[in-house]
C-alpha cells in the first residue's frame, strides 16, 4: 500500500483522497489517487462557494469515473462521503482595533498589524477622545485589540500609557470575547487586565513593533497566529511554497489572491539540510475587492480596466463583484474580475517591499479563486503587468488549488514527498517571462533568437512592446538575446542566453517599461491594455 | 453573451414533473426566515430602557440615544463597573429649589476618578418589531428575537422603521422624486429597480417611512448619507426612515420570487431593520405559494431576477473565453439555454 500522508484529518491507508480548498467565494475540490507507485491528480473541479460540498464531490467522482472507469474502480472511487480529506478554509476577515497613545507610536504598531491579514481599525488617544475610543473597542466588528507602545515607552507615551490601559481593560471586561494583545511597554500594564473581577478573554503579551529581525516580525507572527485558525488556507499555502522550494531546489514566489485577502510568499531552498527560508505576508487590504471599495481603489481599477465605464459605474461594479464574485462572467464580468485581480496584486506587491527586495524567484506560482474565471495566458499577462522585476521567471498556476491542502500536512517530510509526486500535476505552466530593463525608447534595440528543438525563431526587440513566442507547455528552449546597448536582465550586459520553459502563454518577452508606464489618456490606455490582453484571451469580445 | 428568450415563468403545471439531476448544485438560501435576531447598535452613553426577557412591541421605546455625548469625571467614591449607569441629582440651594439631574455610563476608572459618558439630550429609539429582548450590552448593542419573519437584503441605510407596505412600481420600475405622493406618508414603498438620492431625500421629507429597492448606486448611497448627516448635524429631529436594498448597486429588477412576496405583503405593516438588513413582517398567512421543485432564479447578468426551471447540468461551457460550470434552464416553454451555474440560485 502507498505511504499515507498523515495529515491533519487524514487517517488510514487510503489509495485516494480529496483535497478541498473552501474559500470565501470559491470551493475547489481535487481527487488525488495513488497510481503506478506515486500520487497523481486524477481530477479537479471548481464551483462557487455556497454549492454543497457533497454535491461538488459527487460531480468530481462522477467525472473521474466516466473518464477512466477501471482506474476509478481500482482506487475505490465510489463512496465520496467517507473518503479521507485534506481541507483548508479561508479564515473570515476579522477586525483588529490597533490603539496607541500617540499617532507616532500608532504608526509603528499599525505597520506590523497591517501585514497579518487582520482588518485593522487604527485609533490613537491623541486623535480620539475616550468616548470615541471606547466605542471603537466595543464595535461588534472588532474581535481583537492590539494596544501598542514603544519598548521602553517614549516620552510622548509615558504620561498617558496608564490611562489608555485602563480604558482598554474596562472595554475588555465588557467584551469577554475580545482577544487583547499588549505590545512593548504596554505589556507592563497586564495586571490591570488580570485584576478585573470579570476578566477579559485571552490576553497576549507581545514584543514591541520594533523588536526582532526584521523589525516587527515577532509581533506579526503572534498576530498572525491569533487571527488564523489551524486550517487557514493562506498559512497552509505559505508552508506549501516553502516545501515546493525545497522539492524543486529553486527560489519560489507564491501569490495567492482571494475575495477576503491575499498572501505573498518568498521561499529559498535551504542548504546542507537546513529548512527553506520562508517569508510570508498576508494582507486583507489586497483582497480581490475589499468590503467597502474606496476612491483610490476605484481609480486603480479604472487605470487597469479594458472595459469602458465611468467611475460611478466602476464603483458599482466593484461593489457588486464583492457581493457576487462569480456574477456576470458571460458579459464583461471576467475581464472586470481580472482587472480587480491586477489592482489587488499591485496592492500586494506595493505593500510588501521587503519581499520585492529579496533575490528574484525562479518560479512564480499564482493561486486562489480570483483567477478561476480567466484563461491561463491572460493570468500570465496580468501578473507580468504588475509584478515588474527585471530578469527571467517561470510562471505557473495552482489550477486545482492543491497547495493549500498540501500545506496543512504537519509532517515536513511527508509534505515534501507528496509535493514531489504532484508538482508536475498541480503546477499548470503559464509560460516564461523575460523582462529586460534599461532599454532606450525608439527603434529596435536588438534581436532575439529562440532555439527550441529543431526550430529557431527570430524577432526584433522593440522597446515598449510585448512579444509573444509560441512555446507550448512541456517544451523548453534557449532564448538568446543580443542588445545593441547594455541592459539589465538579472545582470547588466548585452548578450544573454536564458533557459525558458513553455506554457499556455508561451514565452512573453516583456519589453515594456519597468515599472510599467501607461498612457495618461483613458481611451488610449484602454486601447493599449486591450491590445495586450486580447492577444492572450481568445474568445472574448473586445 | 449568452442569450435566452424570456418566457412566462414557472407555471404550476410543472410542479409534477421530475427534476433533472444536478439541482442540488444550485446554491440555496431561504426566501423567508422565521424569527431572526435583530440588533440595535448602542453607543457609549446610550440608555437602554429594556432588559433581557422583556417583550417589545412596535413603537415601544427600547433605548434613549444620547445626543452629543461628553466626557464627565467623578471621584471614585462608589462602586460600579464599566457599562453601568450612573446618575446624580444636584439640588440647587437657591430659592427655587431646582434640582439638576445628571446621568451617564461608566467608561473606566483611572487616577482615582471615573470617566463617564454623559449627555443632556436624548432621542428615543423605538422598536419597529414585536419580539423578545435577547440581550442588552450597554454601549454595544441590544438584540431582539423577532416574532415575525424576515426577507433579507444586502444593505440597509438609515433607521429601523415601520409602516404599511405599498408597491409603488413594478419590479423593473424606477421612481422619480416628482412621482412621490404625500399620500404615501407613513408607508414603506417598494420602488423597483433603483432609486436616486434626490428621491430618497424627498421621500424622507414627505413622511414616507422607508424604501425597498432592488439596487442603490454607490453615488446615490453617498449623496443620501451626506444629506442625512447634514440634517443630523443641524440637530434636526429626524423621523425614522429606512432604506432596504435587496440586491446590490448595478441596476437590475427585483427578483420575481421576492416581488411575489412583496406583492402579498402589500398593505400589511412591515419593518425595515439595519442589522441584519431585512424586511420584517408578521403575516404568515400571506406567504406566497412555494415555487415548484426545480425552480431557479437568475441571480446576476442580463436575465437577473427571472425565474426558470432547472433542466439539468451542462458541464463545463465556454463563456467569454473562459470555462465555467453551467446548467440548462428553461424559461417558460422555451428551449433550454445554458447559463453559468454561478448565476443561479434557488430558494428553500
Amino acid at each position: 500500500m502507498p505511504a499515507t500522508p498523515s495529515a491533519r484529518g487524514l487517517t488510514g491507508d487510503p489509495r485516494a483522497f480529496f483535497a478541498l480548498d473552501l474559500g470565501a467565494a470559491t470551493t475547489a475540490a481535487a481527487l488525488i489517487g495513488h497510481v503506478a507507485g506515486r500520487w497523481r491528480l486524477l481530477g479537479a473541479v471548481t464551483f462557487p462557494a455556497g454549492v454543497p460540498v457533497p454535491a461538488v464531490l459527487d460531480v468530481l467522482v462522477g467525472r473521474v469515473t466516466a473518464a477512466d472507469p477501471e482506474l476509478a474502480a481500482a482506487l475505490g472511487a465510489a463512496g465520496a462521503a467517507d473518503r479521507p480529506r485534506l481541507t483548508v478554509r479561508s479564515t473570515p476577515p476579522a477586525g483588529l482595533a490597533v490603539v496607541a497613545v500617540s499617532e507616532r507610536s500608532l504608526e509603528a504598531v499599525l505597520r506590523a498589524a497591517d501585514r497579518t491579514g487582520w482588518l485593522t481599525r487604527p485609533a490613537s488617544a491623541e486623535r480620539l477622545d475616550s468616548i470615541a475610543l471606547t466605542a471603537r473597542l466595543l464595535d461588534p466588528d472588532v474581535s481583537a485589540v492590539l494596544v501598542g507602545a514603544g519598548e521602553p515607552a517614549g516620552t510622548d507615551e509615558r504620561s498617558s500609557i496608564g490611562e489608555l490601559a485602563a480604558l482598554v481593560a474596562a472595554a475588555a471586561t465588557r467584551r469577554p470575547d475580545l482577544t487583547i494583545v499588549l505590545s512593548g511597554a504596554m505589556a507592563e500594564q497586564a495586571p490591570r487586565f488580570e485584576s478585573a473581577a470579570e476578566g477579559p478573554g485571552e490576553v497576549l503579551l507581545a514584543p514591541s513593533a520594533a523588536a526582532g529581525s526584521p523589525p516587527g516580525a515577532p509581533l506579526r507572527e503572534l498576530l498572525e497566529r491569533a487571527r488564523a485558525r489551524p486550517d487557514d488556507s493562506r498559512r497552509a499555502f505559505a508552508r506549501a511554497i516553502g516545501s515546493l522550494a525545497e522539492t524543486l531546489d529553486r527560489r519560489v514566489e507564491g501569490i495567492e489572491l482571494g475575495l477576503d485577502g491575499a498572501a505573498r510568499v518568498h521561499a529559498s531552498p535551504g542548504h546542507g539540510g537546513e529548512a527553506a527560508a520562508v517569508q510570508a505576508v498576508v494582507l486583507s487590504s489586497a483582497a480581490l475587492v475589499p468590503p467597502d471599495p474606496d476612491e483610490a481603489l476605484v481609480d486603480r481599477a479604472l487605470a487597469w480596466s479594458t472595459v469602458r465605464v465611468d467611475r460611478h459605474r466602476m464603483r458599482d461594479r466593484l461593489r457588486d463583484l464583492r457581493l457576487h464574485p462569480w456574477g456576470g462572467i458571460p458579459g464583461d464580468g471576467a475581464r472586470l474580475r481580472l482587472t480587480a485581480a491586477r489592482t489587488a496584486v499591485a496592492r500586494l506587491v506595493g505593500g510588501t517591499p521587503e519581499l520585492s527586495a529579496l533575490p528574484p524567484a525562479d518560479l512564480l506560482v499564482v493561486a486562489g479563486g480570483a483567477w478561476a474565471v480567466a484563461p491561463g495566458p491572460a493570468i500570465a499577462l496580468a501578473v507580468a503587468d504588475v509584478v515588474r522585476r527585471p530578469g527571467a521567471c517561470q510562471l505557473a498556476y495552482d489550477h486545482a488549488r492543491l497547495l493549500g491542502p498540501i500545506g496543512v500536512i504537519d509532517d515536513v517530510a511527508e509534505r515534501r514527498s507528496l509535493l514531489a509526486d504532484l508538482a508536475g500535476d498541480l503546477l499548470l505552466p503559464l509560460g516564461s517571462v523575460v523582462m529586460p530593463q534599461g532599454m532606450r525608447a525608439g527603434k529596435a534595440v536588438g534581436r532575439l533568437v529562440v532555439h527550441g528543438g529543431a526550430v529557431s525563431s527570430e524577432l526584433e526587440l522593440v522597446p515598449g512592446g510585448l512579444e509573444l513566442v509560441d512555446l507550448p507547455p512541456g517544451e523548453t528552449a534557449v532564448a538568446e538575446f543580443e542588445f545593441r546597448e547594455p541592459v539589465r536582465l538579472g545582470t547588466r550586459g548585452r548578450h544573454f542566453a536564458v533557459d525558458v520553459a513553455g506554457g499556455l502563454g508561451g514565452l512573453l518577452v516583456d519589453l515594456r517599461d519597468v515599472p510599467l508606464r501607461l498612457p495618461d489618456r483613458p481611451d488610449r490606455r484602454r486601447e493599449v491594455l486591450a491590445a495586450w490582453q486580447d492577444a492572450l484571451w481568445t474568445g472574448v469580445d473586445a | 453573451m449568452t442569450r435566452a428568450t424570456i418566457g412566462r415563468g414557472v407555471t404550476r403545471a410543472l410542479s409534477g414533473e421530475p427534476v433533472p439531476p444536478g439541482y442540488e448544485l444550485v446554491p440555496a438560501r431561504r426566501l423567508v426566515e422565521p424569527a431572526i435576531d435583530v440588533w440595535f447598535p448602542l453607543q457609549p452613553g446610550d440608555r437602554p430602557r429594556v432588559a433581557s426577557g422583556d417583550t417589545v412591541t412596535p413603537g415601544s421605546s427600547v433605548a434613549d440615544r444620547v445626543r452629543d455625548p461628553r466626557l464627565a469625571e467623578m471621584p471614585l467614591r462608589f462602586g460600579g463597573r464599566p457599562g453601568e449607569r450612573w446618575s446624580r441629582e444636584i439640588a440647587d440651594a437657591g430659592a427655587g429649589q431646582r434640582t439638576t439631574h445628571q446621568q451617564g455610563e461608566l467608561l473606566f476608572q483611572t487616577g482615582g476618578r471615573w470617566r463617564i459618558a454623559a449627555g443632556d439630550d436624548h432621542d428615543p429609539l423605538e422598536s419597529p418589531v414585536t419580539g423578545v429582548v435577547r440581550g442588552v450590552r450597554p454601549g454595544i448593542s441590544l438584540s431582539v428575537r423577532t416574532a415575525g419573519s424576515a426577507l433579507r437584503g444586502v444593505l440597509a441605510l438609515g433607521d429601523a422603521s415601520r409602516g404599511r407596505l405599498e408597491i409603488a412600481t413594478d419590479a423593473d420600475g424606477e421612481i422619480r422624486p416628482r412621482s412621490l405622493d404625500v399620500g404615501s406618508a407613513g408607508a414603506i414603498l417598494v420602488v423597483g429597480a433603483r432609486i436616486d438620492a434626490e428621491a430618497l431625500t424627498r421621500a424622507r421629507a414627505m413622511g414616507i417611512r422607508g424604501i425597498v429597492v432592488a439596487t442603490l448606486p454607490g453615488k446615490d448611497l453617498r449623496d443620501y448619507l451626506a444629506s442625512e448627516a447634514r440634517q443630523r448635524a443641524a440637530h434636526h429631529r429626524l423621523q425614522s426612515f429606512g432604506v432596504l436594498v435587496l440586491h446590490g448597486s448595478s441596476r437590475r429588477p427585483i427578483g420575481e420570487v421576492q416581488m411575489r412576496l412583496l406583492q402579498r405583503l402589500s398593505g400589511a405593516e412591515v419593518a425595515i431593520m439595519g442589522t441584519p438588513p431585512a424586511l420584517l413582517f408578521d403575516a404568515p398567512a400571506t406567504m406566497p405559494e412555494a415555487d415548484p421543485p426545480g425552480s431557479v432564479q437568475v441571480r446576476t447578468g442580463p436575465l437577473a431576477g427571472r425565474t426558470a426551471r432547472w433542466a439539468g447540468l451542462a458541464g463545463l461551457r465556454s463563456f467569454a473565453g473562459t470555462h465555467l460550470e453551467a446548467a440548462f434552464v428553461r424559461f417558460g416553454d422555451d428551449a433550454p439555454v445554458a447559463l453559468p451555474l454561478a448565476d443561479l440560485e434557488r430558494f428553500r
